[in-house]
C-alpha cells in the first residue's frame, strides 16, 4: 500500500510545481491539481478499505526516523483513514464542482485549494500536537488566501474578520501547547494523555486553553459571528468545502484531544454544544439569506457533534457509531446544500421555488433537507435514535430534551425553506442553468446518502427487522417516474395487493392488526384504483402515497418501538408530499410537516423513556413504563394525537385536508388519520387504566375526545367549502373514537373500533364524491353549487347513503355506532363528557343537511347546465364502499362479534350478549337485521306512494318563478347556502374563535421574536467578534475553574 | 523567590505583551493599528514559550565551539521550545502579511481603515 505520507509529498510537490512551473495554461494546472487530489483520495480509500476489512492495522509515520518527541508522528488508522477519506473526496469534488472559479482565479488559487486539502489531512493524521498547530494555522491562511481570491467586497471584509478571530485562537492554542510541553515534556499527544496532566491545576490551565481553542476552531455560538459571515459570502462551492471537510476535520481534532481533557470537563463540552445547537438554529429562523441560514445550520451540526462528544461517557460503546451517523449526515447534506445553492444563485430562500423545474434537483434538495432532519432512510435518523436511547438509559433525560428542541427548531427554517420552493410563485424566476461539472457532485452525495442510510441501518440492533422490499419498490416508482399515471397507477396497486398478501400470514389470528391492515392496505387499493381518474403524468405522486402506505403497513408488523417511529416517520414523509399537493397548500402543508416533526419528536422521546425502565424496545416495553410514566405516556400519546388531529393539536388538518384533490383527501382522512388511532390502541393496551398515572391520562384524554367532537363539528357546520366541512367532520369523528378509547372498556373500545372502520368507509365515500365534484366545478365552495342532483344522481345516491350513515340514524351502520357510544357512556358513566357528544352528535346534523342540500338540491347554476356526472373511476370505489356498508348495516355482527371476542382477553366484563341477531348490552337491546328490514319496508312502500301521488304532477321549470323586479347586486350572497347558519354561528361561534391557533401563532411569534432579538448579538464589526471570543472564553474559564 | 530573574521578567514581559496586545485588537478602531496589536499579541506569545524552555546558566542550543557535544545535553537550554518558537515566528509572519494584504484590498475598496465601517454582513 501507498504511504499515507505521499499524502502530503504528493500535495506539496505538485503545489511547488504548479509555482515553479507557472506559466501553464490555467485549466491545465487545475487538471493537475484534481489528479494530484484524486491521488491522495485514492491513497486514503486504500487505507480506509484495509483497516475496515482488517487487512492492515495503525501505522505509525516517524519523520527521519526519530521517535517522539523527538520527531512528529503521523498516525493512519481506521478513524483518520475515514476523516481524511471524507476531506479529500469533498476536496476532489469540490474541485470539480469550482472547476472554471479556479481557473478563473488563476494558478494561486489552484495551489492555495491544494495546499488547503492537504493541510485538513494533517490535521486529522497528526499525532503531534505543534504540528497541529501549525497545520491549523496552513489551514487559516489557506481559506483566507481563498477567500481574498474572491473578488466581492463582502467576502474580503469577512476573510479579514476570519483572520483576526482565528490569529487570536491560534494563539491561545500556542499558550496550550506551550504550557503543556512544560508540564508533559513531549508535543506527542499520547504522552500527554498518559501524563494526565488535567490533574494539577497549572496543567488544567493548559488543557483548558488547548480545548477552549479547538472548540471555537469550531465555531460555537456564539462566539461565531466571523464563520457565519464566511459562509454567507464566500461562493457557495468554496462554503461546502469548508462547511463539510474544513468542519470535519476540526470535529476529529477535539475527538483525538479528548482523551487529555479530565473528566470533570466533558459536561462543560456538552453544555457548550448545546448552547451552539439550539442558539445557531434558532437564530438561524429568522434568516433569509439562503448561504447565511446553511451557515448557521452547519454551526448547528457541529454544536450537536461536540455534544455528542461531550456525552460520551454516557453512550458507551455506541458512541463511534452515534457520531459517525451524524456526522456522515451533516457532511453529504450540507455540502450537497451549498452545492444547490451555488447552482440555484438565489440568495434569497423564497426565491427557490424554480428548483422544481428540475425534477432531479428538486428531489436531491429534497433528500438534503430529510437527511438533516434525521428522517429514514437516512444515516442521521438512526444515529439520532440510537444517541437519545442511548441517553435515556443512562438517565440523561434534560439533555435529551434539549437534543430534541434544537432538532426541531432546525426543522422550522429548514422546513420553511424547502416547502417555498415546492409550492411559491415561479414565474418571474430566471431558468436554473446547470454545466455537468456542478451537476455531478451533488448526484454522488444524493446518491450516498441513502447508501449511507441502509449501512447505517445494519449497525441499529432494532432495525434488523426492517423490510426494504416495499423501498426498493417505491425507488423503482420513482424510477419510471416519467411514465403516464395509469400504467404507474396499474403497477403500484398490483405492488400493494401483493404486499397484503405477503404481510396476511404475519396478521393472521391477530383481529386488531387485521383491521387496520384493511384500512391502510386496502384503503391503498381503493383509493389507487380511483387514481385512474387523472389523465397525465402526475409526476411524483407515486412514490410518495406509496412511502405512506409503506410506512402505515410498517406500523402494523412492527415488533419494536424503533420499527413504530420508523414507519411513522415514513408515513410522515409520504404524507407531507401528498397534502403539499393542493394548489394553496403552502401553509398548511408547513403546519401539518411542524406537528409531525414535533409529535415524532415526543413520541421518540416517549419511547427512550419506555427503553430506560424496560431494557429493550420490545413492544412489551409499552406495558408498564417504570420511568416518569406520566410524562412518557403522555408524551406518546401527543405525538400520536398529532396525526390525529385531536383537540390542541388539530389546526394543521382543516387546512391541509382542505386543499387536497380528491383521493388525496381520502388517504390522509379516511387512512392516514388512522394510523394516530392504531397508534392510541398500542399505548393503551400498554397503559391499561388501573395505576393512578392512567386514571388521570385517560381522564384528559377522554375530554380531549369529547372536545374534539363538539369543536370539530361545529366548525363543520360553519364551513363554506364543502372540502373543509369534511376535514372538520374528521376531526369530530376522530374525537369520539379518542373518546371511545379512553373509556377503557368493552363497550367503548367496541364502539371506538367499531367506528374506526364505519369512518373508513362513510367517509371515503364523501371524500371521493365531493372531492370530485369539486374537482369537476373548479371550486369546493358550497354555495357556488346547487341543484345536481339531475347532473350527478349516482353521486347523490352515494352521499345520502354515506350522511344517513354518518348521521347515526337507523336503518344504516351508523346508528349500531352510535348505539354503542351511548351504552358505553351511560355504563361508564361519563355523564359531562357524553352530554358533549351527544350534542356534538346533534350538531352533525347541521353540516350533513347543509352538504347534501345545498350540493344536490335547488336551483342549477347556470354555468353548470352542462356539468356532467362526476368520473367513474371515482365512482366505482365508492360503490363498492357503499356495498360494505349495505352489508355491514344490515348484518353487523360480521364485524361485531369478531371485534367482541377480540377484546374480551383485554376487557372480560361489559361484552355484548348475541341471541341470533339482536345483540344486548346491560342497558338495553338492539336487532340491526331487523331494523335494517323494517326501515327498508317503510322507505320501499313511500317511495312507491310518492311516485303514484307525483305521477301527475305539474314540474316548475326553473325559471318559472317571478323576481321582485331587481336582481341583488352579489346574488351568491343571497343563496342560502351562504352563511347558512348564521344564527347559529352567533349563539355556538365562540365555540370555535380560533384560540387554539392564536395560541400557535403566540407561540410561534414568540419564538421568532426571540431569534430576532438574539441574532443582534451578530453586529458585523470584527472587533465585537474578538471581544465576544474573548469574553466566551473568560466566562468559561470562571464557570471552570 | 527571587522576583528578579531572568524567567520571570520575561515570561511576564511575554503574558504583558500578550495583553497589551489584545487590548489594542479591541479597542484601536483603526485596522492597521489592530494588525499591529495582533503583532504585539504574537510576539507575547514567542517570548513566553522562549522562556518557559529557559534553563538557568546554560546556552543555546546551538553545537558550536562552546558546548562540549559528549554533554550537550546538560550545556544547553530545552532545544524543542526555541525550534517550536521559530516555527510560530514564521506562521505569525505569515499571518501578518496576509492580514495586511486584507488591509489593502479594504482601503482599495472603501478608502477607509475604520473597523467600523466593514459591517455590511450581520445578522
Amino acid at each position: 500500500m501507498v504511504s499515507p505520507i505521499h499524502i502530503i509529498t504528493i500535495s506539496l510537490g505538485i503545489a511547488f510545481a504548479l509555482g515553479i512551473f507557472g506559466n501553464l495554461p490555467k485549466k491545465i494546472s487545475a487538471i493537475i491539481m484534481l489528479i494530484a487530489i484524486g491521488a491522495i483520495t485514492f491513497i486514503s480509500a486504500q487505507w480506509a478499505y484495509a483497516l475496515y476489512f482488517g487487512n492492515a492495522e495503525t501505522t505509525q509515520i516517524f519523520t527521519a526516523g526519530f521517535k517522539p518527541p523527538y520527531s512528529i508522528n503521523l498516525q493512519m488508522g481506521i478513524y483518520e483513514a475515514f476523516f481524511s477519506l471524507l476531506i479529500n473526496i469533498i476536496g476532489l469534488l469540490g474541485g470539480i464542482y469550482l472547476f472554471n472559479t479556479l481557473v478563473k482565479q488563476g494558478k494561486n488559487a489552484i495551489i492555495v485549494f491544494l495546499i488547503l486539502i492537504m493541510g485538513l489531512n494533517v490535521i486529522v493524521l497528526t499525532q503531534d500536537i505543534f504540528n497541529l498547530f501549525v497545520f491549523l494555522e496552513v489551514q487559516s491562511i489557506a481559506t483566507a488566501g481563498l477567500i481574498v481570491l474572491h473578488k466581492n467586497k463582502d467576502s474580503i471584509s469577512s476573510g479579514f474578520k476570519y483572520m483576526l478571530a482565528t490569529g487570536i485562537i491560534a494563539g491561545l492554542l500556542l499558550i496550550g501547547i506551550i504550557f503543556s510541553y512544560y508540564f508533559t515534556g513531549s508535543l506527542n499527544i499520547a504522552d500527554i494523555i498518559n501524563a494526565n496532566i488535567g490533574l494539577s491545576k497549572g496543567g488544567a490551565v493548559a488543557v483548558f486553553l488547548i480545548l477552549i481553542a479547538i472548540v471555537l476552531e469550531l465555531k460555537p455560538f456564539p462566539a461565531n459571528g466571523w464563520a457565519i459571515d464566511v459562509y454567507q459570502s464566500v461562493k457557495p462551492g468554496f462554503a461546502a468545502i469548508i462547511s463539510a471537510g474544513s468542519a470535519s476535520a476540526a470535529f476529529f481534532v477535539l475527538y483525538k484531544i479528548l482523551p487529555i481533557v479530565p473528566e470533570n470537563f466533558y459536561n462543560v463540552i456538552s453544555a457548550l454544544g448545546i448552547i451552539t445547537f439550539i442558539g445557531s438554529n434558532l437564530i438561524g429562523i429568522k434568516q433569509t439569506n439562503t448561504n447565511r441560514l446553511l451557515g448557521y445550520s452547519s454551526i448547528g451540526q457541529m454544536g450537536l457533534l461536540i455534544t455528542i462528544l461531550g456525552l460520551s461517557p454516557y453512550l458507551g460503546d455506541k458512541l463511534t457509531f452515534i457520531a459517525f451517523a451524524i456526522l456522515i449526515s451533516h457532511y453529504l447534506a450540507k455540502a450537497g446544500l451549498f452545492w444547490l445553492s451555488g447552482i440555484v444563485k438565489q440568495q434569497n430562500i423564497k426565491n427557490w421555488s424554480n428548483l422544481r423545474k428540475k425534477p432531479v434537483l428538486m428531489v436531491l434538495f429534497g433528500t438534503f433537507i430529510f437527511t438533516l432532519l434525521g428522517f429514514p432512510p437516512f444515516p442521521s435518523f438512526f444515529g439520532k435514535w440510537e444517541l437519545i436511547m442511548q441517553l435515556s438509559a443512562s438517565g440523561q433525560f434534560i439533555w435529551m430534551a434539549l437534543i430534541l428542541v434544537g432538532s426541531f427548531i432546525e426543522g422550522i427554517y429548514l422546513f420553511r425553506w424547502f416547502s417555498n420552493s415546492l409550492k411559491s410563485e415561479n414565474s418571474k424566476l430566471p431558468e436554473i442553468k446547470i454545466s455537468l461539472n456542478k451537476f455531478i457532485p451533488p448526484v454522488i452525495f444524493g446518491v450516498a446518502t441513502y447508501g449511507f442510510g441502509y449501512f447505517a441501518g445494519t449497525f441499529v440492533e432494532a432495525a434488523g427487522a426492517i423490510n426494504y422490499i416495499p423501498l426498493l419498490f417505491i425507488a423503482f416508482i420513482a424510477l419510471i417516474d416519467f411514465l403516464p399515471a395509469w400504467t404507474k397507477n396499474t403497477i403500484s396497486i398490483a405492488g400493494v395487493i401483493a404486499y397484503i398478501f405477503y404481510l396476511y400470514p404475519s396478521v393472521e389470528g391477530d383481529l386488531l392488526r387485521q383491521i387496520f391492515l384493511g384500512i391502510f392496505l386496502g384503503g391503498a387499493v381503493i383509493t389507487l384504483f380511483s387514481g385512474y381518474y387523472y389523465k397525465g403524468k402526475r409526476l411524483g405522486f407515486y412514490p410518495m402515497a406509496l412511502a405512506m402506505f409503506a410506512g402505515l403497513a410498517m406500523l402494523i408488523t412492527a415488533t419494536n418501538l424503533f420499527e413504530i417511529l420508523y414507519g411513522w416517520e415514513l408515513m410522515t414523509i409520504g404524507s407531507y408530499f401528498l397534502l403539499i399537493r393542493g394548489k394553496k397548500s403552502l401553509p398548511h402543508g408547513y403546519s401539518y410537516m411542524m406537528f409531525s416533526l414535533g409529535g415524532s419528536y415526543t413520541m421518540m422521546f416517549g419511547f427512550a423513556l419506555a427503553f430506560a425502565g424496560f431494557g429493550n424496545l420490545d413492544l412489551q416495553a409499552l406495558s408498564g413504563i417504570t420511568v416518569y410514566p406520566t410524562l412518557a405516556y403522555s408524551l406518546i400519546l401527543i405525538g400520536f394525537m398529532t396525526k390525529t388531529a385531536s383537540f390542541g393539536l388539530h389546526i394543521w388538518l382543516p387546512g391541509a385536508h382542505g386543499e387536497a384533490v380528491a383521493d388525496i383527501h381520502f388517504m390522509a382522512s379516511a387512512i392516514l388519520l388512522k394510523a394516530g388511532v392504531f397508534g392510541i390502541i398500542l399505548v393503551l393496551l400498554g397503559m391499561g387504566a388501573e395505576a393512578i398515572y392512567a386514571k388521570n391520562i385517560l381522564f384528559v384524554l377522554g375530554w380531549i375526545g369529547a372536545i374534539s367532537a363538539l369543536i370539530g363539528n361545529v366548525a363543520a357546520s360553519f364551513q363554506e367549502s364543502a372540502k373543509r366541512l369534511l376535514a372538520w367532520s374528521s376531526i369530530g369523528q376522530l374525537g369520539y373514537i379518542v373518546f371511545g378509547l379512553a373509556m377503557m372498556s368493552h363497550l367503548g373500545w367496541t364502539a371506538g373500533l367499531f367506528y374506526t372502520i364505519t369512518h373508513f368507509l362513510y367517509k371515503g365515500v364523501l371524500f371521493l364524491i365531493i372531492g370530485g365534484i369539486a374537482l369537476k366545478l373548479g371550486t369546493p365552495l358550497m354555495y357556488k353549487m346547487g341543484g345536481l342532483i339531475k347532473k350527478m344522481p349516482f353521486s347523490f345516491i352515494a352521499v345520502l347513503i354515506a350522511i344517513i350513515t354518518l348521521a347515526g340514524v337507523p336503518p344504516l351502520v351508523g346508528f349500531a355506532g352510535k348505539w354503542l357510544f351511548y351504552n358505553a357512556i351511560i355504563s361508564e358513566g361519563f355523564y359531562f363528557q357524553g352530554v358533549v357528544v351527544l350534542f356534538s352528535g346533534i350538531v352533525a346534523f347541521l353540516y350533513l343537511f347543509r352538504l347534501i342540500h345545498t350540493i344536490f338540491l335547488g336551483q342549477l347554476k347556470d354555468e353548470h347546465r352542462n356539468v356532467k356526472e362526476i368520473s367513474v373511476w371515482l365512482l366505482i370505489p365508492v360503490y363498492l364502499l357503499l356495498f360494505a356498508i349495505m352489508i355491514i348495516s344490515a348484518k353487523p355482527e360480521f364485524i361485531l362479534k369478531p371485534l367482541g371476542n377480540y377484546l374480551i382477553s383485554y376487557f372480560p366484563t361489559g361484552a355484548l350478549t348475541w341471541n341470533e341477531t339482536m345483540v344486548s348490552t346491560a342497558l338495553g337491546h338492539w336487532d340491526g337485521y331487523w331494523i335494517m328490514m323494517i326501515v327498508g319496508v317503510m322507505f320501499v312502500i313511500l317511495l312507491a306512494w310518492l311516485i303514484i301521488t307525483n305521477a301527475k304532477a305539474q314540474k316548475v321549470k326553473q325559471f318559472n318563478m317571478v323576481y321582485a323586479a331587481e336582481r341583488p347586486f352579489r346574488p351568491e350572497t343571497t343563496h342560502m347556502a351562504h352563511n347558512m347558519f348564521a344564527g347559529y354561528n352567533k349563539a355556538l361561534g365562540f365555540l370555535i374563535a380560533p384560540y387554539v391557533t392564536n395560541f400557535w401563532n403566540w407561540i410561534s411569534n414568540f419564538v421568532y421574536d426571540t431569534a430576532g432579538f438574539v441574532r443582534r448579538i451578530y453586529s458585523g464589526n470584527g472587533q465585537t467578534y474578538v471581544l465576544h471570543i474573548v469574553a466566551y472564553i473568560m466566562v468559561i474559564y470562571f464557570i471552570i475553574f | 523567590m527571587d522576583y528578579f530573574n531572568i524567567e520571570y521578567i520575561s515570561i511576564v514581559t511575554g503574558f504583558l505583551l500578550i495583553l497589551l496586545g489584545l487590548f489594542a485588537i479591541l479597542t484601536q478602531k483603526n485596522i492597521i493599528k489592530i494588525v499591529i496589536g495582533f503583532s504585539l499579541f504574537d510576539t507575547g506569545i514567542h517570548i513566553v514559550m522562549v522562556s518557559i524552555g529557559y534553563i538557568r546558566n546554560r546556552t543555546a542550543p546551538i553545537l558550536d565551539e562552546t558546548v562540549n557535544i559528549k554533554d550537550a545535553a546538560n550545556q544547553i537550554v530545552d532545544p524543542v521550545p526555541q525550534a517550536l518558537v521559530l516555527t510560530a515566528i514564521i506562521i505569525g509572519l505569515g499571518v501578518t502579511a496576509l492580514m495586511l494584504a486584507y488591509v489593502l484590498k479594504l482601503h482599495k475598496e472603501k478608502k477607509s481603515l475604520e473597523i467600523q465601517n466593514f459591517s455590511d454582513l450581520k445578522w
